[in-house]
C-alpha cells in the first residue's frame, strides 16, 4: 500500500476516474479528489517515517524497463534529497483539495487537473530516470496553465497566463536542451540518473562540455524557479492564479527546478557547477535583496507573498552556491519548509480573497478581531516568513547563512540583512496593515473558519512548519547523506572523512551521580 | 531528578501557553490560573536547584551536520551554573509576583486569556536564554522573547498607538538581531563550534585564536544586546513599548527581558574580554552613553511609565558600562548584580504605576494627579521604597548595586566615572519629580479625588517585591555571580556589608550619594508644591530638546524614508517598468512576431499545442538516436 507507485498513481487514476463521470455528480469530485490526496499523503508520511537515515542509498525503489533501446526505465525511489519534498507535496496537494471549495463552475475539470499536477510533480521528484523526471514536470506544469487561464482571478488574468506560460516553457525548454545534451554526452544509452551519476563520476565529462550544459540547466530550472532576473512571472501568476493553483505551484512545483540542480546538474556536471556556480551566488542576490526590496513597495497581498516567495528561493540558491554541507542541507530544508510556508500563505490569501473581494492591504485592517482562527495563522504564517525560529524555515535559512560563510563574507551579510530586517519589515507592515488597527465598518460581518473541517487544511500546513521548524534534525540526518555525496562531488573527497556521530559531551547525571559538565 | 528538573522548568511555561492557546483562549480565569500555576511551579523547581547548587549541561540534539571539514552542531542545551542558577531564581521569582499581579489588572479584559499565552509564551522564551548552553540556541530563544514581547505590546492591537509600537519594536530588535547572528556565524567560523562550554575551553587554551577579528565578533555580538536591552542607538523602541499592558511593561520592559542583554554580555564574558580586543571599550562607551541621554530625556517626561521606561534605560546603560568595565577584574559581577536588584525594584516601580494607572482609570499624565499620599497609601510606600533604592540610598539593594559600579568606574575610566556620578544625580532628580508630582504635591485633576487602593491581589505583589528591593543588598548576591568568574565567595556579617563600600571605594560611595542628595534637593525645591514644570520656561531650548528627546525619532524617520525605503521604491520601479516593462515586453513582442510568422500553425488549439510540443520532443530524440 505504501508504495511509491501508490503515490504517484493514486491521484493520476483517479483524475481518470473523474474524467469518466459524468459532470453532475459535483460532490463525487470533491470526494474523489480529496480521498485521491489523502491517501497518497498518509503513505508518504509512513514512507518518512519507515525510511532509514544515515545512508545516502535509494528506498524504496521501484524498478521497470520500459524502452531498451533508449535506456528509459520507470524507476522510483526515495532518499534524503526528495524523500522531504514528496511528503511535503502530498500534504499540500491535500490541502489544495481541501480549500478548492472556492471553485463553483466547471469543478469536474479543476479536479482533474488537480490530481494531474499532483500525482505528476509528485513523480517527477520520485524518479530516478530523467526521462520520467522531466516528463512528469511537464506533466505538472501544463494543468497550471489551464488552471490560471479558466478559473483565474483579476483583470490581468490573461497576461498573466501568458507570461507564466512563456517564461515555465521557456525554462522547461532549456533545461530539456540541456538533459538531451547531456544526455548525449554521456554517451546516449541511459536515462537513469543512479546509473548517470556513476558513469560521470568515474568517468568525468570534459570540462569543456560541462562548462557548456551547465548554464543550460541553470538557467532553465533557474527561470522555473524565478531566479533574478526571470522572476517577473511568479508574484502576477501567483496574484492571477486560483487559490489550489497558486498554493500547488508556489509550494510544491516549484522547486522542482531547484530539485533538478541539486540532483542531475551539480552531481554530473561538477567542473560546470564549480566554474558557474559563483554566478549563481550573485543571482540570487537578486532574489534576497532585490525582490524583498520589491516586496516592501507591494500593497496587494498576493503580489507581496509573492514577491517574498521569490525573495526566499534566494536563500536555496545560495545554500546550493555554497557548495558546503551545511549550506546545501539548509537549501533542501529551506525547499520543504517553503512548500509548507508558501502553500499555507496562498491558502490563507485565498480565504480572505474570497470573504473580502479584494487583497488591497489598505483596505484591510484589525480582521484579527473577526478572525481569530484565520488571523492567527495567517500572523504566524507571516512570521515564519521573516525566519521567526519555531517554524521550518529558520533553521533552513539558519543553515544556508552558515554554510554560505565558505561563497564569501558579503553574500552572508546581504543575505541575512535581506532576511531578517527586510523580511521582517515586509512581513511585519502587512501584519499591522491586515490585522492589526482599525477594523473598518465594511467588514464587520467577515465570517472566520466556521469549524474543524474547514481550519483542517490550514492547521496540516501549519503543522509541517511546526513539526519541522522545532525537530528539524528529523529532516537534516535524512538529507546529510545526500548532501554530503553532492559537495563531494564538486569538492573532491574530504580529507579526514570521518562520518560517524559527533561527539556528545557527556549528560550531567550519569549512573545517579552528578557528573559536572565540561567547565 | 535533577537532569529532568531544567527540561521541566523550561517547558512548563510553554505547555501552558499551548494549552491556553488550545483550550481557554476565551477563558480568561482558567487561562490565568493556568500561566500563574505554571510560572510559580517553575519557580519553585528553580529554587530547589538553587538549593542543591546544581550544576552541569543536559542536552538534546537540534541539529547536527559534520563532514572532514566541518562540523555543525546545534544543541538545545541547558547549563545550569551560579549564573544561571541564581538568574532562573531572579526570573521566575519576580515573574511570579508579576503573574498574580496581572490577575487583578487584567481581570476586565475580555483578551485575558491571550494575554496570560503571550505571558507563558515569554517565560518560555526568557527560561530558554537563562539556560542556553549553545550560540544558535541562543538567537532561537532571542528571537522568541522578542516575538512575545512583540505580541504583548501589541495586546491592544486595535489601538494604532499599540500596533506601531509592537511593530517598532520588533523591528528595532531586529537590527539588533542582524548583528548578533553575524556575530554567531563569526565565531562559528573561527573556531568551529556552538557550544558555549566548547568555545571556552578553546578560548582558555589559546585565548588568541579570534585573531584579528576578536573586536569584530565581540562587538557584532554585542549588536544582539543593544537591540534587546535598548543601548544607544537602538534605545528607540523601549519607550514606545510602553503602550503594552503595565504588568507587561513591569515583566518584559523592565525586570528580565530588557536586561537579557546583560545577561547575555555576561554570559559570553569570555568571548568579549580577550586579548586583542577593543569590544568592551565599545561596550563601555556605548553603556555610559545610554545611561546619560535617557537620563537626561526622563527628566522632561510627563507620562509616569515612559518616566519609569528612559530610566529603565539608563539603569541598563549602567549595567551594560559596568559590563565594558569589568576587563581589567575579568569579572562582570556588579553587572549582574545591579541587573538583579534592578529587576526587584524596577519592577515594583512599574506595578506601583499600574497600580496607580488602575486606580485612575488609565490616567498616566503626573500632571494630572498629585495627593495619591493618602488615597493609595500601599502604593505609595511601596512606590517610595522603589524609588530609594533606584537612588541608592544606603542601606536599600540600590545602593549597593550602583556602588559596585561606581567603584568599578572610578578604577577604569574617569571620564566614565564622572558620566556615572551625574547620572546618579539626575536618577534621584527625574524620580523625586515624579513622587512629588504623583504622589505628594497638590491635586492637579479631579481624577485623584475619587481614586481607591487597588485590590490585595495587585498590592501584595507590591509588598512582595519592596522586601527583596531593601534587603538584597544583604544576600550576597555579588559574591555568588562572583564564583561564575572563579573569584571565591567571602562572608560578611550585616554590619561589614553595610559599612563595606565606604571602606573598599570610599571615593565613589561617597559621591554617590552626594550626587543623590543634590537630585533630590533640587526636585524638592523645583517640584514640591508645583502645578506646572517650572523647567521649559527656565530652561527653554534644552527643555524642548529633552522634551522631544533629542529629536532621534525624526531622525531615524529620515534615515530610513531615504535609506531602505528610497531603495525600495527604486527596486519597485525597476521591476515594474524596466525588468518586467521593457526586457520582458521585448521578449514578449518578439514572441508577438514569431507569432504572426507562424500563424499557420497556431489554431489556438491546446490539443495542437501540446501535440507540436510532444511532436518536438521526439525530433529532438530522433536526431539523438540518429547521430
Amino acid at each position: 500500500m505504501a508504495s511509491l507507485s501508490f503515490i504517484i498513481f493514486c491521484p493520476l487514476l483517479a483524475a481518470l476516474l473523474i474524467a469518466a463521470i459524468p459532470r453532475n455528480f459535483k460532490v463525487l469530485f470533491r470526494l474523489i479528489a480529496l480521498g485521491a490526496t489523502f491517501l497518497p499523503a498518509l503513505a508518504a508520511a509512513r514512507l518518512f517515517l519507515g525510511m532509514a537515515s544515515g545512508h545516502d542509498g535509494v528506498q524504496y525503489e521501484e524498478f521497470i524497463p520500459w524502452v531498451y533501446s533508449l535506456g528509459i526505465t520507470y524507476h522510483v525511489g526515495v532518499d534524503g534529497l526528495n524523500i522531504g519534498l514528496i511528503l511535503m507535496g502530498s500534504v499540500v496537494a491535500f490541502a489544495a483539495a481541501c480549500v478548492s471549495r472556492e471553485i463553483t463552475n466547471r469543478e469536474k475539470e479543476f479536479y482533474l487537473l488537480l490530481l494531474l499536477m499532483a500525482g505528476s510533480i509528485l513523480g517527477a521528484f520520485a524518479s530516478y530516470d530523467l526521462f520520467f523526471f522531466y516528463f512528469f514536470h511537464e506533466l505538472a506544469l501544463v494543468p497550471t496553465f489551464i488552471m490560471i487561464g479558466v478559473w483565474g482571478r483579476g483583470e490581468r488574468k490573461n497576461y498573466a497566463t501568458f507570461k507564466i506560460t512563456l517564461y515555465l516553457s521557456l525554462g522547461a525548454l532549456l533545461s530539456l536542451i540541456g538533459l538531451l545534451a547531456l544526455y548525449l554526452q554521456a554517451g546516449g544509452q541511459t536515462f537513469n540518473i543512479v546509473e548517470l551519476t556513476r558513469r560521470l563520476s568515474a568517468n568525468p565529462l570534459s570540462p569543456g562540455a560541462q562548462q557548456a550544459i551547465f548554464p543550460l540547466l541553470m538557467f532553465g530550472f533557474g527561470v522555473l524557479v524565478s531566479l533574478w532576473p526571470f522572476h517577473t512571472w511568479a508574484p502576477l501568476g501567483y496574484a492571477a492564479a486560483p487559490t489550489a493553483t497558486a498554493m500547488m505551484h508556489a509550494g510544491v512545483i516549484k522547486k522542482f527546478g531547484l530539485y533538478g540542480l541539486l540532483r542531475v546538474a551539480v552531481p554530473l556536471l561538477p567542473a560546470g557547477a564549480e566554474s558557474w556556480l559563483p554566478v549563481l551566488a550573485l543571482l540570487c542576490l537578486g532574489n534576497l535583496v532585490y525582490c524583498g526590496l520589491v516586496a516592501m513597495r507591494q500593497r496587494d497581498l498576493n503580489l507581496l507573498l509573492g514577491n517574498s516567495s521569490v525573495a526566499h528561493m534566494g536563500f536555496v540558491f545560495l545554500g546550493i552556491a555554497s557548495l558546503s554541507l551545511v549550506g546545501v542541507t539548509g537549501a533542501v530544508l529551506v525547499m520543504v519548509a517553503h512548500g509548507f510556508l508558501a502553500a499555507l500563505s496562498f491558502a490563507l490569501s485565498g480565504y480572505l480573497h474570497q470573504r473580502l473581494g479584494t487583497l488591497e492591504m489598505a483596505q484591510m485592517g484589525g480582521l484579527l478581531k473577526r478572525l481569530p482562527f484565520i488571523g492567527t495563522v495567517l500572523a504566524m504564517a507571516l512570521l515564519a516568513g521573516c525566519g521567526l525560529p519555531g517554524f521550518a524555515n529558520f533553521p533552513g535559512e539558519a543553515l544556508v547563512l552558515f554554510g554560505a560563510v565558505t561563497a564569501g563574507r558579503w553574500l552572508v551579510i546581504l543575505a541575512a540583512w535581506a532576511g531578517l530586517v527586510i523580511g521582517g519589515v515586509y512581513m511585519l507592515r502587512a501584519i499591522r496593515q491586515i490585522l492589526h488597527g482599525h477594523l473598518p465598518e465594511r467588514w464587520a460581518g467577515v465570517p472566520d473558519a466556521p469549524h474543524a473541517w474547514h481550519k483542517l487544511p490550514y492547521a496540516l500546513l501549519l503543522a509541517g512548519l511546526v513539526v519541522f521548524g522545532c525537530f528539524p534534525g528529523l529532516l537534516t540526518k535524512r538529507i546529510q547523506p545526500n548532501a554530503s555525496r553532492i559537495v563531494q562531488a564538486v569538492n573532491g573527497p574530504m580529507l579526514a572523512d570521518s562520518p560517524g556521530e559527533p561527539e556528545v559531551p557527556g549528560h550531567w547525571l550519569a549512573g545517579g551521580r552528578k557528573v559536572t559538565g565540561h567547565e | 531528578m535533577e537532569y529532568y528538573l531544567p527540561w521541566f522548568i523550561l517547558l512548563l511555561p510553554l505547555a501552558s501557553a499551548v494549552a491556553i492557546t488550545l483550550t481557554s483562549l476565551r477563558k480568561g480565569g482558567v487561562a490565568a490560573r493556568l500561566s500563574i500555576g505554571a510560572c510559580v511551579l517553575a519557580f519553585v523547581l528553580s529554587a530547589v536547584l538553587f538549593g542543591r547548587d546544581a550544576s552541569g549541561v543536559t542536552q538534546f540534539n537540534w541539529i547536527s551536520l559534520s563532514d572532514g571539514a566541518t562540523s555543525f552542531i546545534a544543541d538545545i542545551a541547558l547549563r545550569l551554573d551560579p549564573l544561571s542558577r541564581l538568574m532562573l531564581l531572579v526570573v521566575t521569582g519576580v515573574a511570579s509576583a508579576i503573574h498574580v499581579y496581572s490577575y487583578g489588572y487584567m481581570r476586565h479584559d475580555p483578551g485575558m486569556g491571550r494575554y496570560f499565552a503571550g505571558l507563558s509564551l515569554f517565560m518560555f522564551s526568557m527560561l530558554g536564554i537563562v539556560l542556553a548552553d549553545n550560540l544558535l540556541m541562543l538567537f532561537i530563544f532571542w528571537e522568541l522573547v522578542g516575538v512575545s514581547s512583540y505580541l504583548l505590546i501589541g495586546f491592544w492591537y486595535e489601538k494604532e498607538a499599540a500596533a506601531d509600537a509592537a511593530k517598532k519594536a520588533f523591528l528595532t530588535n531586529r537590527l539588533g538581531d542582524f548583528g548578533f547572528l553575524l556575530g554567531i556565524i563569526l565565531v562559528w567560523a573561527l573556531l568551529g563550534t556552538l557550544d558555549i562550554g566548547a568555545l571556552k575551553t578553546k578560548l582558555l587554551t589559546d585565548p588568541n585564536a579570534l585573531g584579528a577579528l576578536a573586536t569584530a565578533a565581540g562587538v557584532l555580538l554585542f549588536c544582539g544586546a543593544v537591540g534587546k536591552s535598548a543601548q544607544f542607538p537602538l534605545h528607540v523602541w523601549l519607550p514606545d513599548a510602553m503602550e503594552g499592558p503595565t504588568p507587561v511593561s513591569a515583566l518584559i520592559h523592565a525586570a528580565t527581558m530588557v536586561a537579557a542583554g546583560v545577561y547575555l554580555l555576561c554570559r559570553l564574558f569570555f568571548l568579549l574580554d580577550v586579548p586583542g580586543s577593543h569590544a568592551l571599550v565599545v561596550i563601555a562607551w556605548t553603556g555610559g552613553l545610554t545611561a546619560l541621554l535617557a537620563a537626561l530625556m526622563a527628566v522632561q517626561q510627563d507620562d509616569i511609565k515612559r518616566i519609569l521606561a528612559y530610566s529603565t534605560l539608563s539603569q541598563l546603560g549602567y549595567m551594560v558600562m559596568a559590563v565594558g568595565l569589568s576587563g581589567s577584574a575579568d569579572n562582570p559581577s556588579p553587572a549582574m548584580y545591579h541587573l538583579t536588584t534592578h529587576a526587584f525594584f524596577k519592577a515594583l516601580l512599574f506595578l506601583g504605576a499600574g497600580s496607580v494607572i488602575h486606580a485612575l482609570h488609565h490616567e498616566q499624565n503626573i500632571w494630572r494627579m498629585g495627593g495619591l499620599v493618602r488615597r493609595l497609601p500601599l502604593t505609595f510606600w511601596t512606590f517610595l521604597v522603589g524609588t530609594l533604592a533606584l537612588c541608592g540610598v544606603p542601606p536599600l539593594s540600590g545602593f549597593f548595586s550602583k556602588d559596585g559600579i561606581l567603584a568599578l568606574a572610578q578604577h577604569g575610566n574617569v571620564a566614565l566615572f564622572a558620566l556615572a556620578v551625574l547620572v546618579a544625580g539626575l536618577t534621584a532628580f527625574y524620580m523625586f519629580r515624579l513622587v512629588f508630582v504623583a504622589f505628594i504635591g497638590p491635586a492637579k485633576s479631579q481624577a485623584p479625588d475619587r481614586a481607591h487602593e487597588s485590590p490585595p491581589v495587585m498590592t501584595a505583589p507590591l509588598v512582595v517585591l519592596a522586601v527583596p528591593s531593601v534587603l538584597a543588598g544583604f544576600w550576597g548576591i555579588n559574591e555568588y555571580f562572583g564564583q561564575q568568574y572563579g573569584t571565591r565567595p567571602v562572608e560578611h556579617g550585616f554590619l561589614a556589608t553595610l559599612i563595606e563600600p565606604f571602606t573598599h571605594a570610599p571615593g565613589a560611595a561617597l559621591s554617590g550619594l552626594i550626587a543623590t542628595a543634590a537630585g533630590f534637593a533640587l526636585a524638592f525645591a523645583l517640584y514640591r508644591n508645583a502645578v506646572t514644570d517650572p523647567l521649559p520656561s527656565r530652561l527653554g531650548l534644552v527643555a524642548r530638546w529633552l522634551r522631544n528627546r533629542f529629536y532621534f525619532e525624526e531622525l531615524y524617520a529620515g534615515l530610513i524614508r531615504w535609506t531602505q525605503d528610497a531603495l525600495a521604491a527604486v527596486a519597485d520601479f525597476v521591476d515594474r517598468w524596466v525588468v518586467a516593462g521593457l526586457v520582458v515586453k521585448g521578449v514578449q513582442g518578439s514572441v508577438e512576431l514569431t507569432g504572426r510568422l507562424l500563424r499557420l500553425v497556431q489554431t489556438g488549439n491546446l490539443q495542437t499545442y501540446s501535440f507540436l510540443f510532444a511532436a518536438g520532443v521526439a525530433l529532438l530524440l530522433y536526431f539523438a538516436l540518429a547521430r
